[in-house]
């Protein structure tokens, strides 16, 4: 990290930046994601209750909303970016320290922008709007 | 830092756990974009996640996931600091109104998910 005096400014904008995503994201995943997993994952395919991703017909109805498009991609997207950071660090902290580098860095939270950019490239191609 | 400091104390464990708890909930967001995926091939080719191992790898998720919900929304109590009419709201208000919000936001979306299987 720089902490040089005349670069101050552009780093606290890029730190606000990814800190906003890793705040957001770690709250993104904790309000919504563990009723998605109890629900999709667990009381529909135990056939406990009829969960709309059973069935094309009505997962398509609903994944062709554009509504339904921008909340997934909030969903997905988002928690990487909290993913990401977590997990750079938990690397740091089990003693692996080239997880602090630069390349580090790109590798994880360019795998959220990646991820992110693929979340986009299949709500459009899926189900298109329209 | 010693190889395995993590394992020495309890609390030590539960933070690694807290930090790990990204890898499974990362694995489960994927599983779910390939289910949105799976729906491109059309209704011959789409089929549902229903095998036991994919059973058991959303329930391993799901309790990774209650545990980033606790610790996480927890945590608001310390990092929010609202005033109201110039005195501070407590944190305790603070976390249970995050709970309150986890618990409205998931009975909102179960109901969805459910509702619109109709």
């Amino acid at each position: 990290m720089n902490h040089d005096a005349e670069h101050v400014q552009k780093p606290a904008i890029a730190h606000l930046i990814w800190w906003f995503l890793f705040a957001q994201g770690g709250v993104i995943a904790a309000i919504l994601l563990p009723v998605h997993i109890l629900v999709q994952g667990i009381l529909g395919p135990l056939g406990i209750v009829q969960v709309v991703d059973r069935h094309y017909d009505t997962w398509a109805n609903v994944i062709g909303n554009p509504i339904v498009k921008l909340y997934l991609l909030v969903l997905i997207a988002f928690p990487f970016f909290h993913f990401a950071h977590r997990l750079r660090y938990l690397l740091v902290d089990l003693g692996v320290p080239a997880a602090r580098s630069i390349p580090a860095q790109v590798i994880f939270y360019g795998g959220a922008i990646v991820v992110t950019l693929v979340t986009i490239w299949v709500l459009l191609t899926t189900v298109p709007i329209g | 830092m010693t190889p395995g400091w993590w394992l020495r104390q309890r609390h030590y464990f539960l933070y690694i756990v807290r930090e790990f708890t990204a890898l499974p909930l990362a694995l489960w967001l994927l599983w779910l974009l390939f289910e949105i995926h799976r729906a491109a091939g059309g209704p011959k080719a789409f089929y549902a996640s229903g095998s036991p191992a994919f059973i058991a790898f959303s329930v391993v998720c799901l309790g990774f996931a209650l545990y980033h919900s606790y610790t996480f929304l927890s945590l608001a109590g310390v990092i929010i600091n609202i005033k109201v009419a110039g005195k501070p709201v407590p944190s305790r208000l603070i976390v249970l109104s995050q709970f309150a919000a986890w618990a409205i936001a998931s009975l909102v979306i179960a109901a969805a998910l459910i509702g619109f299987a109709r």
